[in-house]
């Protein structure tokens, strides 16, 4: 284990994740890939420095860099991605070519802040803001904060036009108000946006009919600002795939899943803050730092000894461990081996291993069948059907507690076997399910993007679609398999599956592995 | 830090992050909470998945409060309400707590209490199974409590866990920070042109997702038949200068649009209607949704006048059409009402208590002297929001205690 701190970006959530965790004593290392980097107070400060490999798994990870075509490495305990995003002007989608009078807003900006303002004054300007693409409130800030200066000190008329105006961010509505009295003119679109025409030499102009009063109207603004969509950098994409993060739609690094709440990853040790995770106003920057430093000041702890274990004499070397497990907790030396430090204890490994020499403590076939047996009902009355379900221990487990508080009748010969992620339940688990006299094996994971695991729910459905199969070929029921996602606080549908899956199989009768 | 106390304020989702964040340091929290069901808003809130998951983050409320009642660093206190804050060196905290009408280690949860009580709202039922008893009796509806007319609760209990006399006690502790988690209230809709309270089928949207969470569908109050035609009325409370609630509520969209298109998942042939000012950005693939939910509801850009109840029972509701910009009307079975996000109840009490600053909105504005501000107290904000800004509570709170 080492203590060092491996923070990359250079911006301010960068900085003050560094500069928080030297004043707790950490050991940080700062890599940009920008030419300078404005963190003085870390131990190292690479600027110029790109990432190029990282091995090795939570709690050290030997990273490797290239600093102006020099190699580096270090080994560190933690990594922290705060990258910056990127700011597109969106001119396109308005057909818009930009011209000295039609600029982006972080040129405007840009010209505000140096004091620019001779080209500004007195002007008539028009924003364009989410009108062909949904905005964000990070997007609207910027431009409203701009009107109010524009109006107040440059005596410009600004107008604001746009669909959806997004207001929800801190203080927005309030700062709505204030550039309202300042003089600023908002006006909306639902269906039908405006028309924007742009000449050479008369420049952009606007036509469309005003929603509230009917009426025809034509702007034609000295400056035409259009929004920017913000999107993450390349440089993040880069970091993402040579770290195997999981990205959401749009290519920021985490999963877009509430299990990576606030800066969590899919790997332990690394985390993911501010705007390299998504569109972050610099409020929700500063919540990211302190997020991000109290989570590399204190891991969570470590529950090594139920960790998966590679079995040396059975493992054949097939990696199917390697590309499955989705923490990239297992590393590749002779052969697989499990960081224990890193391993969440899905099982999903275990699961998929073809030569079965991937176990879990607690996922053996002999423990879960073990369980299984203690669930057969005494004695075994045709009328009740002895189901199993495997349950996911974040979900469906929460579920059939809550389903019993609130008073729901549940099958009497229901039997709960918890599994830590329903991607550990393999194929030898549900057959011994059905040796075991069960009448009706359900499977019940989370949702479809709320998998702590990412893709545990994708794997239990893969397998239990292959087991139907192999059961319809067999002549076999394939109805008394049956897999369905729940969440922690669906009570009243669990009982609703529980309950309508009795019936299937109260119809279908006894299985005939049962008798 | 296993030396130092921290008492958070407030047991919803932030203060049981912020709970969990600092337990990781060995410090020992005192979580306090008001209510006898500890989890605050989103504890009720129901999972609003389609076939996937549209990460509105309500499991996560139950995923903290597991944790919460597992962890022997955190000493969870319900019923519990702040008295007296004095700070010398540390925090000297004085709280009422009670009365404990349900005894926890009687209380079998066979909810006997709630079929027989004759006074409707005044045996409440627990969300999360860690509600512990998982009834509580609410002292403004009990008969018992109002003139001691009835005990029925009482002598139905087959475990005599209920004692409608307790009187409440008192608790004292010493604290090196404090965290305010206190959270938000619902805004109130009774004085808006819409009925509610007066209707039985005009509904709050936590009205909604209880009914939701408890029932899987949405039926009229009324007669308990599945609504056909759904209203949903945005920024009831938000967004509004008469109440000089300068504020978007920013939750509500994508709580309401989350909750009509699971609504709508299960029920294909219901038609819901959104009357909306702007519709607000919500989860990281926003722009495919929002192209979806204009196809599968009727966006109305207008905030409804007036509702009337029809013969039949129905809704009407009159409002001004943007497309002819003629005035129109329409008949619905359910109206669901927006409520946005307005300061906690006792925020203003609570800041007197604590010296801490009120922000021009009502809600708390900043943290200082060892007083930290986690989540909706703040403002308005989802829950992973909530969770983020408990982190970097815990975070200025760990700091602060280190300089000490
Ligand atoms: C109808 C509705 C739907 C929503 N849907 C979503 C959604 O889908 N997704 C999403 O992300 N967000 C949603 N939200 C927002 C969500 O409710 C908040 O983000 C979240 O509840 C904030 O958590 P909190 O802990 O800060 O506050 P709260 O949930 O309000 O919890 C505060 C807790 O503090 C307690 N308390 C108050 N005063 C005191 C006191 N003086 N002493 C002790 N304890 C006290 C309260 O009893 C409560 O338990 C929704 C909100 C509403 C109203």
């Amino acid at each position: 284990m080492t203590d060092k701190t491996l923070v990359i970006g250079n911006g301010p959530c960068a900085r003050s994740i560094a500069e928080a965790l030297i004043t707790q004593g950490a050991e940080v290392i700062v890599a940009t890939k920008k030419d300078s980097a404005d963190i003085s107070s870390a131990e190292k400060v690479l600027s110029n420095t790109k990432l190029v490999s990282c091995q090795d798994s939570a709690g050290s990870f030997n990273i490797l860099m290239n600093r102006n075509g020099e190699e580096l490495s270090e080994t560190v305990g933690n990594v922290v991605i705060a990258e910056e995003a990127v700011r597109e002007p969106d001119f396109s989608s308005y057909e818009l070519t930009p011209s000295p009078d039609v600029i982006s807003l972080s040129r405007l900006t840009g010209l505000l802040s140096d004091g620019k303002s001779d080209e500004l004054s007195g002007k008539k300007i028009v924003f364009l803001t989410g009108l062909a693409k949904e905005s964000s409130p990070v997007i609207l800030e910027d431009i409203m904060q701009s009107c109010l200066r524009l109006q107040s000190n440059f005596h410009a008329q600004t107008y604001i036009l746009t669909k959806n105006l997004k207001v929800g961010g801190n203080g927005l509505e309030a700062l709505y108000r204030t550039t309202r009295e300042a003089g600023a003119v908002y006006v909306k679109f639902t269906d039908v946006m405006p028309e924007i025409r742009q000449e050479k030499d008369t420049g952009v102009a606007l036509t469309f009919t005003d929603e509230i009063t009917g009426e025809k109207l034509r702007l034609s603004p000295d400056i035409t600002v259009v929004d920017e969509r913000i999107f993450p950098s390349e440089d993040i994409a880069e970091l993402a795939a040579l770290l195997e993060l999981d990205t959401d739609q749009n290519g920021f690094v985490q999963a877009d899943n509430v299990h990576r709440i606030s800066v969590l990853t899919n790997r332990k040790g690394i985390f993911a803050a501010g705007p390299s995770r998504s569109i972050h106003s610099p409020a929700d920057q500063v919540t990211d730092a302190g997020n991000a430093v109290i989570s590399v000041l204190k891991p969570e702890a470590d529950q090594p000894e139920t960790a998966a274990q590679v079995n040396k004499g059975l493992c054949v070397r097939c990696l199917t461990c390697y590309r499955v497990c989705p923490y990239r907790a297992i590393i590749l030396n002779a052969r697989p081996f499990v960081v224990p430090e890193a391993c969440e204890q899905c099982g999903i490994c275990t699961a998929e291993c073809p030569a079965h020499a991937v176990t879990i403590k607690e996922l053996t076939r002999d423990e879960i069948s073990d369980q299984i047996i203690k669930g057969i009902p005494q004695k075994k009355e045709t009328t009740t059907p002895f189901l199993v379900a495997f349950c996911c221990r974040r979900s469906a487990v929460r579920a059939k507690a809550l389903a019993s508080c609130m008073g729901h009748t549940l099958p009497r010969g229901l039997r709960i076997i918890e599994v830590p992620c329903a991607g550990g339940v393999s194929h030898e688990h549900i057959f011994s399910a059905f040796q075991n006299h069960a009448d009706g094996v359900l499977v019940l994971t989370c949702h479809e993007g709320n998998c702590h695991s990412e893709r545990g729910n994708i794997h239990a459905r893969k397998r239990t679609d292959h087991i139907s199969g192999i059961l319809s070929e067999t002549g076999f029921e394939s109805e008394r398999l049956l897999i369905r996602t729940l969440a922690s606080n669906m009570a009243k549908e669990f009982a609703d599956i529980v309950n309508g899956f009795e019936k299937t199989i109260l119809d279908l009768g006894p299985s005939s592995l049962s008798q | 830090m296993p030396d130092k106390n921290v008492l958070i304020l407030g047991g919803g989702v932030a203060g049981l992050s912020a709970a969990l964040e600092l337990a990781r340091f060995d410090i020992s929290v005192e979580l306090v909470e008001k209510t006898g069901f500890p989890g605050g808003h989103a504890i009720q809130f129901s999972c609003k998945a389609t076939d996937k998951c549209v990460k509105c983050g309500a499991c996560v409320a139950e995923e903290k409060l597991e944790n919460v009642t597992e962890n022997p660093k955190i000493r969870l206190m319900r019923n519990t309400c702040v008295e007296k804050v004095t700070k010398s060196d540390r925090f000297s905290v004085t709280f009422q707590t009670g009365p404990e009408y349900i005894d926890p280690d009687k209380c079998n949860g066979c909810g006997v209490c709630l079929e027989k009580c004759p006074s409707a709202g005044a045996v409440m039922q627990g969300f999360s199974k860690h509600h512990t008893p998982f009834y509580a009796i609410c002292a403004e509806k009990c008969l018992f409590i109002k003139d001691g007319s009835c005990n029925v609760c009482q002598e139905a209990c087959p475990e005599g866990a209920i004692r409608l006399d307790q009187k409440p006690g008192d608790y004292a502790c010493e604290a090196d920070a404090i965290i305010v988690a206190t959270g938000f209230t619902g805004f109130d809709p009774k004085d808006k042109p819409y009925g509610y309270k007066v209707f039985p089928n005009v509904i709050t949207n936590l009205e909604a997702e209880r009914m939701l969470r408890q029932q899987d569908i949405l039926l009229r109050p009324s007669d308990n038949k599945p609504a056909e035609r759904i209203a949903f009325i945005q920024c009831v409370g938000s967004r509004d200068a008469s109440l000089n609630h300068l504020w978007c509520s920013k939750i509500c969209c994508g709580s309401s649009l989350r909750m009509a298109r699971r609504i709508k998942a299960r029920g294909p042939e219901t038609e819901i209607t959104f009357f909306y000012i702007d519709v607000q950005t919500f989860g990281s693939d926003f722009q495919g949704v929002y192209e979806d939910i204009r196809e599968e509801f009727r966006m109305i850009r207008a905030i409804p006048g007036d509702i009337f109840r029809t013969d039949d029972d129905r809704l009407q509701m009159a409002f001004l059409d943007s497309n002819t910009r003629e005035p129109a009307e329409e008949i619905f079975d359910l109206v669901v009402l927006s409520a946005g996000l307005t300061p906690g109840k006792d925020t203003e009490h609570l800041a007197g208590l604590l010296g801490a600053e009120l922000a021009d909105t009502g809600f708390f504005s900043s943290s200082r002297d060892g007083i930290f501000l986690a989540g909706a107290a703040r403002g308005p904000m989802s829950i992973a929001e909530s969770v983020a800004s408990a982190g970097n509570a815990a975070w200025e709170t760990v700091k602060y205690l280190s300089e000490k």
